[in-house]
């Protein structure tokens, strides 16, 4: 198969998911001149913070081989752990966004246990505490009701609505994150073993990788990553919401992957998953703005998402050859 | 290890076994608790319920045969609950528009084969991996069923999808004949046919099937366009089940074809997927549900019930593999 042939074609495969990322941004404003306003785009950001936060768990996740399907779990749990210690023990914010946290760890605890401890592949083991922790959420609520705890402490509300110097606080927590992150997986000596172990396990062990002791450390600390998200969720609409964290759970997957097609050899990393979480961010609030019926914008997105995987991995592909 | 050696393959059968074991308490549990159980009507009852999710179950054993059980990297197709309710969806829409059944069926099917080709394609030319691809296939498939059906739900009374649910042949329920039919074909064609053998060795070991000159993606696209047909027919169950098309039954359909595949592997002897563990699967899930509903359990805890099931049947699968 040889593409080299045609100059555009050839073009189109080497940046294209750029070219479509410039020509939907072009659409859109073209569309709508709101879309280009800079609280418009401000609201993008803010927009993606929770699914950025999500995403980068998820990409830690896949660096090390496996996949997360518990991300929204980690996420409901750390929501239902803050606003329970708010409501029903009267902590006060810190309190009650270290009980989030720690409620969050607990789902990656238990993945690691079914990952390390069983050895079950990780799609398979984190797909039972999808169940699990769907079915405990359940079980918690009643059937799945709201828990809603409308006097909130002000610095708790602050999480999803304050801004730090005009920068919404959401924003900023999922900018530090993000930093964090790349620095971990991209350039410390850690985020060299998880990729190493992420491309060859074997090979990884024989070098001496403490292969067990770096899931569970990724296990855990994606799923906490997750319930920081599940507080800033919980903050936004002052209640905990059972199941939600759901339906970000494909877009998170979306975004490391467009990421990694990305990258020259293809891994998920940082930047790339910061790429693909402000591409469906734009899609979705771009979509928004052209005033279509909730069905058609919905299967627009999906359509746009899948065209975008297919483009971003035929493009490693075109680059690899 | 210094263990008798005959003693250790005894130990490593019965923790193999342990699943079915399992599973067998739970079935006996709940015969005791409800006498009605494990009458005949109530095992026809289970069998109606299970017929949707058996047909898909055939279908994602097909590609998970033909892409090897690596659930990441290997053959996956999780798009085709996806399938089965723009079938469902289709023939609803057009059947309430007044379009005669031959029609409506030959849409849906056309509809369905292109989401299989598309799915192949993306696999096998464009080299995406087959999990990426049929999760968002999923979603960009149930968005244009909502467009079609505008997410509400569409009744569907006519006859011939009633009579899936309703009619007998000889005591029979006209379903299960059908399905068993479908099943057994399929079975056939994977098993006993020289194209169904290949498809095997493509997915048993990639590199040695294309050493010996087998046309590997062109296997597993195929794969993809009958997990897609399956997804099809099992559209009109569906119809048939919920007396027309509903929004969101897509989840549950995804949940249970998962769980019932993989709990199928632990079924044969080699922990692979296999097309008879997947249905036996498919079967022991809904007698499972239709069980502790009928003790009265309640329905919130059948989520950490299945996951609980998926848990214990993987991890002593690997046990047993461990041990060998």
């Amino acid at each position: 198969m040889d593409r080299t042939q045609n100059p555009i074609v050839n073009i189109l495969l080497r940046f294209g998911f750029l070219v479509v990322f410039a020509g939907f941004f072009i659409l859109f404003a073209a569309w709508n001149p709101v879309f280009l306003q800079g609280g418009n785009l401000l609201n993008i950001v803010e927009g993606a913070s929770v699914l950025m936060i999500l995403a980068l768990g998820m990409t830690l996740i896949v660096a090390t081989g496996g996949i997360d399907l518990s991300v929204g779990i980690a996420l409901d749990f750390g929501a239902a752990f803050a606003v329970v210690a708010m409501k029903s023990y009267g902590l006060d914010w810190f309190g009650a966004a270290c009980a989030g946290l720690i409620g969050g760890s607990l789902v990656g605890i238990f993945n690691a246990i079914l990952v390390v401890g069983l050895r079950i592949s990780p799609f398979l083991a984190t797909l039972s505490t999808f169940f699990i922790g769907s079915s405990v959420q359940r079980i918690f609520t009643n059937g799945g009701g709201p828990i809603s705890h409308r006097r909130m402490p002000e610095e708790f509300r602050n999480l999803a609505l304050g801004d730090i110097f005009g920068v919404p606080t959401e924003a900023v927590i999922a900018f530090v994150l993000v930093v964090i992150y790349f620095l971990i997986l991209e350039r410390s000596i850690w985020g060299r073993r998880i990729h190493a172990m992420g491309m060859q396990r074997s090979a990884s062990i024989v070098a001496g990788i403490r292969v067990n002791r770096i899931l569970i450390l990724c296990f855990v600390g994606a799923s906490v990553t997750c319930a920081v998200a599940g507080l800033i969720a919980a903050a936004n609409i002052r209640m905990f919401t059972p199941l939600s964290g759901f339906s970000y759970l494909l877009d998170a997957i979306a975004a490391v992957f467009i990421g990694a097609a990305l990258h020259p050899r293809g891994r998920p990393n940082v930047p790339g998953t910061v790429a693909g979480v402000l591409f469906l961010g734009m899609v979705a609030n771009g979509l928004n703005l052209m005033g279509l019926n909730f069905n058609t914008k919905d299967a627009l997105q999906g359509i746009i998402l899948l065209s975008a995987l297919a483009l971003a991995v035929a493009q490693q592909r075109a680059r690899n050859r | 290890m210094q263990a008798d050696p005959t003693r250790k393959r005894g130990v490593t059968d019965l923790v193999g076994s342990l699943p079915l074991i399992i599973f067998a308490c739970v079935l006996i549990y709940i015969s005791f608790n409800a006498p009605n159980f494990l009458t005949l009507r109530n095992l026809e009852l289970i069998l109606m319920q299970s017929l949707p999710v058996v047909l898909v179950c055939a279908g994602l054993g097909a590609v998970v045969m033909a892409g090897g059980d690596d659930v990441v990297s290997g053959g996956i197709d999780l798009s085709i609950p996806a399938t089965a309710v723009l079938s469902a969806g289709i023939t609803a829409v057009m059947l309430s528009q007044g379009w005669p059944l031959a029609i409506c069926a030959g849409v849906a099917l056309l509809a369905c084969l292109s989401v299989g080709l598309l799915n192949a394609a993306l696999v096998t030319r464009i080299g995406m991996t087959p999990l990426l691809t049929t999760l968002a296939m999923f979603v960009a498939v149930v968005g244009v069923n909502n467009v079609i059906t505008s997410s509400r739900r569409i009744d569907v009374d006519h006859p011939w999808i009633v009579a899936l649910r309703a009619q007998e042949i000889a005591g029979v329920p006209l379903g299960i004949i059908a399905v068993a039919l479908v099943v057994a074909a399929i079975y056939f064609a994977l098993h006993r046919t020289r194209w169904g053998l290949n498809l095997q060795a493509a997915g048993g070991s990639r590199d040695a099937a294309e050493i010996s000159g087998l046309p590997v993606s062109r296997l597993f696209g195929q794969s993809f366009v009958l997990a897609s047909g399956t997804g099809y027919i099992c559209g009109f169950f569906v119809l048939a089940r919920g007396s027309g098309s509903s929004p969101g039954v897509q989840d549950n359909l995804m949940l249970e074809m998962v769980l019932a595949t993989f709990l199928g592997a632990a079924f044969s002897t080699r922990r692979v997927v296999t097309m008879w563990g997947a249905v036996l699967g498919a079967v022991l899930v809904a007698a499972i549900s239709i069980g502790f509903k009928s003790i009265g359990v309640n329905v919130f805890w059948t989520g950490l019930i299945k996951g609980s099931l998926i848990v214990i049947v993987v991890a002593l699968s690997a046990l047993a593999q461990r041990g060998r």
